[in-house]
């Protein structure tokens, strides 16, 4: 008994077959509840794993030669700076598999980095000439520089494309920022001006002739991070990945985080219902579970050593009120 | 300097101000500029205006300058407007007082005028019981000898009537001529000295007499005094408006500071302090991490060396203080005044303090000192009116050998005493006669013919009234006859002289003339030590001492009749002599006082009167409850000692002899009295707690005392828990409750006359009773309530719920302040010491005014035990009365708590969303909902009892908190734009919220729990109690729980500022 979709087929067209419509009349009628269709959602109640790969970058990319001077190595802009890097997937990875970059050290929450912005400018071009808490990336030969500040012009630009054996594993780049972000903070009619244009360049460059709205990597970087390690995510890869599989990573060795002594790490990660990898919250509840087990054990101990004195069980009962 | 008065002189009428009253404190030019300096005079206030105008400089301001300037302009307005309000108030009373009719008399015309147009020089024209509009000099009244009668009350709170005498220069004016009269004052230039007005007078042609005369303060009425028992007085305006004596001394009364603000001062000040360590140390630190790391971060493009300003080094530490200025509340000083207010309101809106009788409310004139209330240690009560009804009765009296009256009844009906007026009896007639008429009673017909009586003096009062009801009936009076009404026969007496009570003579006399025989008659009544020695020889007069003596035991006021014929001759020659005396210039008390002196002797003695004064309903309860609740209760009287005693005795403030021991201090000289002091105070020192020990000293004493050993007398008054001191003037009883304050006693004076007003503006509350004795007391004081018993309920449950509630929510609003400003320096550590906020303008302003200061506000609901168990267990009242809950160690424990809080909410937010959740705006909102949550749990572990407006404001606040971030996040122009959308759908938000409030709160319940079970304070136990009402009772659990109770309550007399308790711990044991 397959079920049909006969409800709509039925009557009409069989109406000259009585026995026909004996057998159709006597059909159950389908409905998801009387069938056990209905939709449901099935959880599974095994802890759900998050897989995460780490890698440290910032020195191994670094020629032998030049890993005493790495400030000079970075700044170089003359030396090539692809790394290429083989990484083995620990565990089977599920899709959607995300690529963050992380770096250490790196102050997105100081107080001159955090203002250096002006948020008018990044979503209306008639502000392109609002420059205002941009100082000192305001301006350049007198005119202004969009998108404006230490924020922009810090702009991380290592890059990453990954390859499974030969087959090139897609980045899904958008869609990496949030969609209010980009429909009410940057601008789809803002394009960049005179960025990085300066004496000193900052970090990544921007294509003029896209929109702030569709430069995610910007959008994303731009949404400071509160402390001084963090993670940015960088793209998606929409494949699963198997345990034990090799995966080639190239990378383009950019960004100075050598000045400061700051680490980089490319992060590889499936994400559960909290999120990514993050053992606290779960170790926070078992230790405070276990602490309130300790001290119900603690006060039964001490009823039991030293128990409630006889004046302390008087007071359970009352008092005639006193004379008066 | 002098002024010139020309007496009615248009010419100079301009060159002084008129007399326009004005006891407001602004106009309406000076308002903002003078409210606004007078605001900035507070420590506080300066502190968030410099912060405020530091927030103006963009380079060091964390977050913008709203969210100081918002808080700070409401306060601002709030404060203003309610000065505004006030003064708005003075300014119609002042309005009223302008605008009254007074009477002017210029060139002979009558005329009214309002007050305020009288000029000086300005001769006005005054009438019975009008009250003065200005500072005169008499020069006219209706009664020939050119006396009038003032009530000054008002002036200087004395409620007896002063005579005032027209200067001889004026003497013999006629009507017509008053009205013409021109001339000159010479006076000095206006002062506040109300007992000194050196001057003196010409009087121009036509009047003969062309000499300055001299004149002293007798010669004045003075602006607020009111004119009575003389028809009509006139006199020259010399200061006008607010140049009168009475206007120079109108000090702006000091704004009375409670004990528990002053302890939030000084937290205030310890916190600043430490907020001042933390901005030099992150200061510090900061400045280091930019010179060592910050030049290395490349991202941050600092100035090259040498482009930076030279106040560079003070940017960061500047950025701090900004960081860390919200730690002190903004906002504490307006949710107190809020919470103050409602304490007031609900002292006026309590119904169980309503006085049916008087249809009299309780009512709270100061709305700032409630919590002072929980915290008295003195009561300094008046007797009269007070603790007594002030309803004086006659009650019994002796008569030659005897005595009649018992004890029942109100009214004295001894069938003896009337079978003795039936028959005639002389001594009986003689005796009614005095009591009729030797006094200052007006008796006032009324339409049906009925007599009513008003008096100056109750006593007298109640000795007409109880003649008239003997048949001897007082009909009419005026200056110079009376009439009486005798078994239905009308008899007239000529009223010669009356010789004046003072409180030196301690008696009065009047001389009559018999209207038909013609005999002049000397009648005499005053206490008993001033009447009896004076009797005639060989009269038995000890009689009635016993008598005297016997009813002062009672706890009645007696009185002394007597009586003596005066020859024509004799009393000619002593009229003459007194009409010298009057009219004397110097000395003038002292001389007619010996004149009457010289006339009041040989007295043959009628009897003895003895008046009740009863006690006022539920007093001996109330003063034992006040007592229990280890309040010191002090008497205050102008009565003589017996009868202090006597009513001490009734009213439970001392008890008879095995209990207790009274500790006479008197003497007949000085060394008598302070040999007498020091052995009182040797016996005070050498007694045990339990016996009660009281002393009784009277008003001779006491200045005697003041003068030489005053340091003594305070260490005996902090030792006594009981006085009674008899004979006291307004003066000294102010003098004693600045003695107490100045020991660093908090005292609570309640009074009813006009002899209470200095006492009750002296101490630090004032209680006024509206009584009988008109309302001055009431006017002066901070709470005024119907009865005495009224102070009970005030005391023990408005002042300990008001304390309770104000140490709450202060402690609590460094609390939470702390708590944010925690967060904020923690996360300096996160962000390169650069100064940077963890959260945005709108979240800081909106839960420094919004988010925690409706919660806290629950808090005036709450009542941690019943009313019905304080009243039981009075005792419980240490508790505020020492300060437990509010104190520097409490405080510690409320400053550990944020403290601690800050650390849970900040760790677990930046461990939770740590890595790719790290965003700023997401981090700041999780920390800020983590304080919000813990907030509201605080609050509802700190509140005892649970009633509907305090469930729906902390709970009702947690859901506006969600509401209003979510409308906040819908907005896209904000920074918050989307992020409580985002974190509401996140289950890991959830769970780390709970995970915070189990972390934050586990540790707090934990320990209450077990503080509770194993070392319960008083108000646990009492809890307990409270709970468990209705059930089982045995007396052997009884007994262990009072022993306890009293073991926690008892003995621990306040030892000053030395036995704190931590908090959470605040029981009597650990500071013992």
């Amino acid at each position: 008994m397959v079920p049909s979709n006969g409800d709509t087929a039925g009557p009409s067209s069989s109406q000259d077959d009585p026995a026909a419509t004996m057998k159709k009349r006597n059909r159950p009628q389908y409905h998801p509840f009387t069938q056990q269709q209905l939709p449901a959602c099935k959880p599974i109640l095994a802890p759900q794993t998050v897989v995460e790969v780490v890698y440290q970058y910032e020195t191994s990319c670094i020629p032998g030669y030049m890993l005493d001077n790495e400030v000079a190595y970075i700044q170089n802009p003359s030396i090539d700076k692809t790394c290429t890097r083989i990484l083995k997937v620990p565990k089977d990875m599920k899709h959607p598999i995300y690529i963050y970059y992380q770096l250490d050290k790196f102050y997105q929450n100081h107080r001159r980095y955090v203002k250096s912005r002006n948020d008018k400018q990044l979503i209306n071009p008639k502000e392109a000439n609002n420059t205002q808490y941009c100082k000192p990336e305001a301006t350049e030969h007198g005119s202004p520089v969009v998108p404006c500040g230490l924020v922009a012009w810090s702009l991380f630009n290592d890059t990453y494309s990954f390859a499974r054996g030969n087959k090139e594993l897609r980045v899904h780049k958008r869609g990496i920022s949030w969609r209010s972000e980009r429909e009410h903070i940057f601008g789809k009619q803002v394009f960049p001006r005179n960025f990085q244009k300066g004496a000193l360049i900052g970090g990544g460059t921007l294509d003029p002739g896209i929109p702030l709205s569709e430069q995610e990597d910007l959008i994303v970087w731009m949404r400071t991070a509160a402390l001084p390690t963090f993670r940015k995510l960088y793209g998606r890869i929409q494949v699963d990945l198997r345990a034990g599989e090799l995966i080639t990573v190239t990378m383009q060795n950019n960004y100075n985080t050598y000045s400061f002594g700051g680490k980089k790490a490319l992060v590889l990660s499936t994400a559960g219902v909290l999120g990514g990898k993050n053992s606290f919250l779960g170790r926070g509840y078992v230790i405070v579970g276990l602490a309130c087990l300790l001290l119900a054990l603690l006060l039964t101990m001490l009823c039991l050593v030293f128990p409630l004195k006889e004046e302390h069980l008087a007071l359970q009962y009352p008092l005639p009120r006193p004379a008066r | 300097m002098k002024r010139f008065v020309y007496i009615n002189d248009d010419s100079c009428r301009y060159s002084y101000c008129d007399n326009r009253i004005s006891n407001t404190k602004y106009t309406l030019w000076n308002f903002l500029p003078k409210n606004l300096w007078e605001q900035f005079r507070r420590f506080m206030n300066q502190y968030f205006l410099l912060i405020a105008c530091l927030q103006l400089w963009s380079r060091i301001t964390p977050v913008s300058p709203a969210t100081t300037w918002g808080p700070l302009i409401i306060i601002f307005i709030v404060s203003a407007s309610k000065e505004a309000w006030d003064d708005y108030n003075r300014y119609l009373s002042d309005k009223k007082a302008n605008e009254r009719k007074i009477w002017l008399v210029k060139n002979g015309i009558h005329r009214q005028i309002k007050a305020q147009e009288i000029h000086v020089g300005d001769v006005v024209w005054l009438h019975e019981n009008d009250e003065i509009p200005c500072d005169l000099v008499l020069i006219g009244t209706s009664d020939p000898q050119g006396i009038c009668y003032v009530e000054t009350a008002a002036l200087d709170g004395e409620t007896d009537l002063k005579t005032r005498i027209i200067p001889p220069i004026s003497a013999n004016l006629s009507v017509e001529q008053l009205g013409k009269v021109k001339g000159v004052v010479e006076c000095p230039n206006p002062d506040n000295d109300i007992r000194r007005f050196d001057a003196n007078m010409r009087l121009f042609l036509p009047i003969i007499d062309n000499e300055k005369c001299p004149l002293t303060i007798n010669n004045t009425l003075l602006q607020s005094c009111y004119l009575r028992y003389t028809e009509w007085a006139c006199g020259v305006a010399v200061y006008t408006g607010n140049e009168t004596k009475s206007g120079m001394s109108r000090g702006a009364a000091e704004p009375k500071l409670t004990a528990a603000d002053a302890i939030i001062d000084k937290l205030t000040i310890a916190i600043f302090m430490f907020q001042i360590v933390v901005v030099l140390v992150l200061g510090y630190f900061g400045n280091a991490w930019k010179y060592t790391e910050g030049l290395k971060q490349w991202y941050l493009m600092y100035p090259v060396e040498g482009e930076a300003p030279w106040y560079d080094f003070s940017i960061i530490p500047l950025r701090f203080e900004l960081l860390c200025s919200i730690m002190i509340p903004i906002s504490i000083k307006v949710t107190l005044d809020l919470a103050k207010g409602v304490y007031a309101k609900f002292i006026d809106w309590d119904e169980q303090m309503f006085d049916w009788e008087t249809n009299t409310p309780a009512h709270s004139a100061n709305t700032a000192i409630s919590e002072d209330l929980g915290q008295v240690e003195y009561i300094l009560s008046d007797k009269t009116g007070t603790l007594t009804e002030n309803k004086m009765i006659l009650k019994r009296c002796c008569i030659s050998d005897t005595s009649y009256g018992n004890d029942n009844g109100d009214q004295l009906n001894d069938v003896r005493l009337v079978n003795a007026i039936s028959s005639n009896d002389p001594d009986v007639i003689k005796f009614l006669l005095v009591m009729a008429l030797c006094n200052t009673v007006v008796p006032i017909k009324s339409n049906d013919d009925t007599v009513s009586y008003k008096a100056q003096s109750q006593d007298e009062e109640a000795l007409v009234n109880a003649a008239a009801n003997l048949n001897m009936m007082l009909i009419s009076k005026d200056s110079s006859t009376a009439e009486i009404c005798f078994n239905g026969s009308k008899f007239r007496y000529e009223l010669l002289d009356i010789l004046e009570f003072t409180s030196d003579r301690k008696r009065m006399s009047v001389v009559v003339k018999e209207g038909q025989t013609g005999k002049i008659l000397l009648l005499s009544k005053g206490a008993d030590e001033a009447l009896l020695p004076r009797a005639c020889p060989g009269q038995q007069i000890q009689r009635y001492l016993e008598a005297a003596e016997m009813y002062s035991q009672l706890g009645l006021r007696t009185l002394c009749l007597g009586w003596r014929d005066l020859k024509e001759s004799e009393y000619k020659e002593w009229s003459k002599n007194f009409q010298e005396a009057s009219c004397s210039l110097d000395n003038r008390e002292f001389k007619i006082a010996e004149v009457c002196h010289s006339l009041e002797r040989d007295l043959h003695i009628l009897g003895v009167t003895a008046i009740e004064d009863r006690l006022q309903d539920g007093v001996p309860e109330t003063i034992k409850l006040l007592r229990n609740a280890g309040i010191n209760v002090w008497m205050l009287t102008g009565d003589k000692q017996n009868t202090a005693i006597q009513i001490g005795l009734l009213c439970n403030l001392i008890t008879s002899e095995p209990n207790s021991q009274l500790l006479s201090i008197s003497g007949k000289t000085e060394e008598d009295i302070l040999r007498s002091l020091e052995r009182a105070l040797l016996i005070m020192k050498n007694t045990s707690e339990t016996k009660d020990l009281a002393f009784v000293l009277d008003g001779w004493a006491l200045e005697i005392i003041l003068k030489h050993s005053k340091e003594s007398f305070t260490r005996l008054a902090m030792l006594s828990k009981t006085g009674i001191c008899c004979r006291m003037t307004p003066l000294q009883k102010a003098q004693l409750v600045a003695i107490l304050k100045s020991a660093g006693y908090l005292t609570l004076a309640i009074g009813d006359g006009g002899n209470d007003v200095r006492m009750i503006q002296e101490a630090n509350i004032g209680v006024g009773i509206s009584g009988r004795e008109g309302l001055q007391a009431a006017r002066a004081a901070d709470y005024s309530i119907g009865k005495f018993k009224f102070l009970k309920r005030l005391i023990l449950i408005h002042g300990r719920y008001s304390y309770n509630r104000t140490a709450f929510i202060s402690q609590y609003s460094f609390y939470k302040s702390l708590l944010i400003c925690f967060i904020q320096i923690m996360f300096a550590f996160l962000s390169g010491l650069s100064g940077t906020s963890l959260f945005n303008s709108i979240s800081l302003m909106a839960y420094n005014v919004f988010y925690t200061s409706l919660p806290v506000m629950t808090i005036i609901f709450d009542k941690d035990i019943s009313e019905t168990t304080v009243m039981q267990y009075p005792q419980i009242l240490l508790h505020s009365q020492a300060g437990r809950l509010l104190n520097p160690a409490t405080f510690c424990g409320w400053f550990g708590r944020s403290l601690y809080h800050a650390l849970v909410v900040f760790f677990i937010t930046i461990s939770a969303y740590s890595d790719e959740k790290s965003e700023m705006q997401e981090l700041s909102m999780v920390a800020l909902s983590g304080c919000i949550w813990l907030q509201a749990f605080v609050v509802t572990m700190d509140t005892n009892s649970f009633t509907y407006p305090q469930i729906l404001l902390i709970w009702g606040n947690f859901v506006a908190f969600y509401m209003i971030n979510l409308i906040l996040s819908a907005i896209p122009s904000l920074q918050l734009y989307t992020i409580m959308f985002r974190l509401c759908s996140q289950p890991s938000y959830w769970i780390s919220m709970a995970l915070t409030v189990a972390v934050g709160m586990g540790p707090v319940v934990a320990f209450r729990y077990f503080k509770n079970l194993y070392q319960p304070s008083a108000i646990n136990i009492l809890k307990q109690i409270e709970q468990s009402n209705g059930s089982i009772q045995t007396s052997g659990n009884l007994e262990s729980a009072r022993a306890k109770l009293t073991n926690l309550l008892t003995g621990s007399r306040k030892i000053r500022d030395s036995n704190y308790h931590p908090l959470l711990s605040d029981s009597a044991e650990s500071a013992r």
